[in-house]
């Protein structure tokens, strides 16, 4: 006897998914007000106490920077230990067994965390800039601006926690990636103070076009470096998706 | 007629950076619609081997053929039609127990209006109702098993792999668990492939077995036909006060002699003797058994290697 089974279609299978990781709210949603929303809040608050002065370029450039560390705490660093944990626990097996696409639940993975993000995301971006006393002036582009920020640091967090060893491992690499990126480029201090040679290396961070595409969105100033921050984002999603697709065999070696 | 449903030619497993063999050249048939077990020590290959056979481990040597095709070319029969549940009794995420049952029903290819019928059933099929809406994570090892259970059943797969379906269980729950293996077994045709260490209860339901040694299959048959070739002597169990064992013939020897507990192999034209030789008020408790799945396990998993019938051969 022939067995036939049918496949389930792709967004279906996505739209699964989606709902299966969307469960991770029962865990991470604490987190995510504590380590995403408030502290970079409270850096803001600490920065806005000696910056006030610097001028409101220099305001720009903190709360930008730290719109980028919620994005990293909330979404990066969650991702590195989701990845941890669906490998280390056996989650994925559970996954590979099933008649689905693995690309399927790689966007279903990182669709999920950035809803579970969102929140804390946009609460730093609105209450971030009335503790900085910005006047902004959001255009519509912040729609696609922001999930176009997220999706590399989502990415980035799938990447290291596909390859670390252990949870350990995978939050010390995540922790230092980080900071690197934050250091490099222009996302939290204005360029002028920054060395050379770390401009240079800030171009090669998504972390740099996400605070530039965050700015200009954000202050209703749409200009053509703005497009090529968003192709960047876009380039940049694109390859990183791409190592993880690869990177994530369920059939172990 | 035989209709082979797994075709396992030469299959072998190296782990990198290992020089060891976690498996070698298995050859193995199994028929569609049987119950097959799989009996071996802990590190014989028995979990190496169903994981290759469900596609999450890559083979060093051999093919694995799902319905006459190389599961290496087409993965997604084997997820389509095989429902697997792990050793280690894994969080499903932080879904709710009636969650993780629609979800994975949903996604083997249920209506959502039949994965909704198909929660209902298996959480009555494993009485666990109760746990319907609490949280895998918050489950004892015991209940996550059965929620594992209910999970690899979700979707009526015909085929069922189970790495030790009975892991911390509760006597109860492991009846429970053989009983409805055998009754799906029965009722839907379904081929059960299962690893175990409770030789003892599986054998209730075990239609063949095979066992497992250093990586090898060493042995594959149908149980009674096995233990005919490997011992067709009696087991008698006397339990007796500690110290004070019962007289018995002089020529019989205990293979096990513990505190209040002796066990000897005889024949059965010796029985009615040592039944009229033996003081019954010297003993608490006497056992006669034939050899069990469990000592035909111990015989190849403890004792030295030997061949015998069928099992000498690896496949059926």
């Amino acid at each position: 006897m022939e067995l036939k089974r049918q496949q389930q279609p792709f967004l279906i299978q996505v739209w699964d998914l989606f709902l299966i990781e969307l469960t991770n709210w029962r865990w991470t949603w604490l987190y995510n007000v504590v380590v995403g929303t408030l502290t970079p809040l409270l850096s803001m608050f600490a920065f806005s106490i000696f910056a006030r002065d610097s001028g409101p370029e220099a305001l720009q450039f903190i709360w930008s920077g730290n719109v980028i560390i919620a994005l990293m705490f909330g979404l990066q660093s969650r991702l590195t230990s989701h990845f941890v944990y669906l490998r280390l626990e056996g989650m994925l097996n559970y996954f590979a067994t099933l008649p689905i696409k693995k690309s399927a639940l790689i966007l279903a993975i990182i669709a999920a965390f950035f809803l579970i993000a969102l929140p804390s995301t946009l609460a730093t971006i609105f209450v971030g800039a009335w503790i900085l006393g910005l006047t902004i002036s959001p255009s519509p582009m912040l729609l696609l601006v922001v999930p176009l920020c997220a999706i590399p640091m989502a990415g980035i967090g799938a990447l290291i926690g596909s390859r670390a060893r252990n949870y350990n491992d995978a939050g010390a690499t995540d922790l230092i990636v980080t900071f690197v990126m934050l250091a490099i480029g222009p996302v939290l201090v204005p360029p002028d103070i920054i060395p050379n040679f770390m401009l240079f290396l800030g171009r090669f961070s998504p972390a740099t076009y996400a605070a530039s595409a965050l700015r200009a969105a954000l202050n209703g100033v749409i200009t053509p470096a703005f497009w090529l921050d968003l192709g960047m984002l876009a380039l940049i999603s694109a390859i990183i998706i791409g190592i993880v697709s690869r990177t994530i065999d369920w059939r172990e070696a | 007629m035989p209709n082979p449903i797994f075709e396992l030619q030469n299959l072998g497993k190296q782990y990198p950076k290992t020089e060891t063999w976690a498996l070698k050249n298995v050859d193995l048939t199994i028929q569609q619609g049987e119950i097959f077990g799989l009996l071996g020590e802990n590190g014989a290959g028995k979990s190496t081997l169903v994981k290759q056979i469900v596609g999450l481990l890559k083979p060093t040597t051999g093919t694995v053929l799902f319905q006459g095709e190389n599961i290496s070319t087409n993965p997604m029969k084997v997820s389509l039609n095989v429902g697997y549940m792990p050793q280690k009794a894994t969080s499903l995420n932080h879904m709710k127990v009636s969650e993780a049952i629609y979800y994975t029903a949903h996604l083997r290819g249920l209506t959502r209006r039949d994965a909704r019928k198909e929660v209902e059933r298996l959480l009555s099929l494993w009485q666990i109702e109760n746990l319907k809406d609490k949280n895998n994570t918050k489950l004892s090892g015991g209940q996550q098993r059965l929620v594992r259970l209910a999970v690899a059943m979700a979707g009526r797969l015909p085929v069922l792999i189970l790495d030790e379906p009975t892991n911390d269980l509760d006597p109860m729950r492991r009846k429970l668990a053989w009983d409805n293996l055998r009754e799906l077994n029965q009722q839907d045709g379904t081929t059960i492939i299962f690893i175990t260490h409770d030789a003892l209860e599986a054998e209730k339901i075990i239609q063949r077995v095979g066992i497992m040694r250093d990586g090898g299959l060493i042995a594959v048959g149908n149980p009674k036909e096995l233990k005919k070739a490997v011992d067709q002597s009696l087991r008698l169990d006397l339990f007796f006060e500690a110290g004070k064992p019962p007289a018995v013939p002089d020529r019989l020897e205990p293979v096990v002699d513990q505190e209040g507990h002796r066990r000897y192999m005889v024949d059965w034209d010796e029985i009615p003797q040592i039944m009229a030789q033996l003081n019954l008020d010297e003993i608490d408790d006497l056992r006669l058994n034939s050899a069990s799945l469990e000592d035909l396990y111990l015989h190849y998993t403890v004792e030295p290697k030997t061949a015998a019938g069928e099992g000498s051969q690896h496949g059926a």
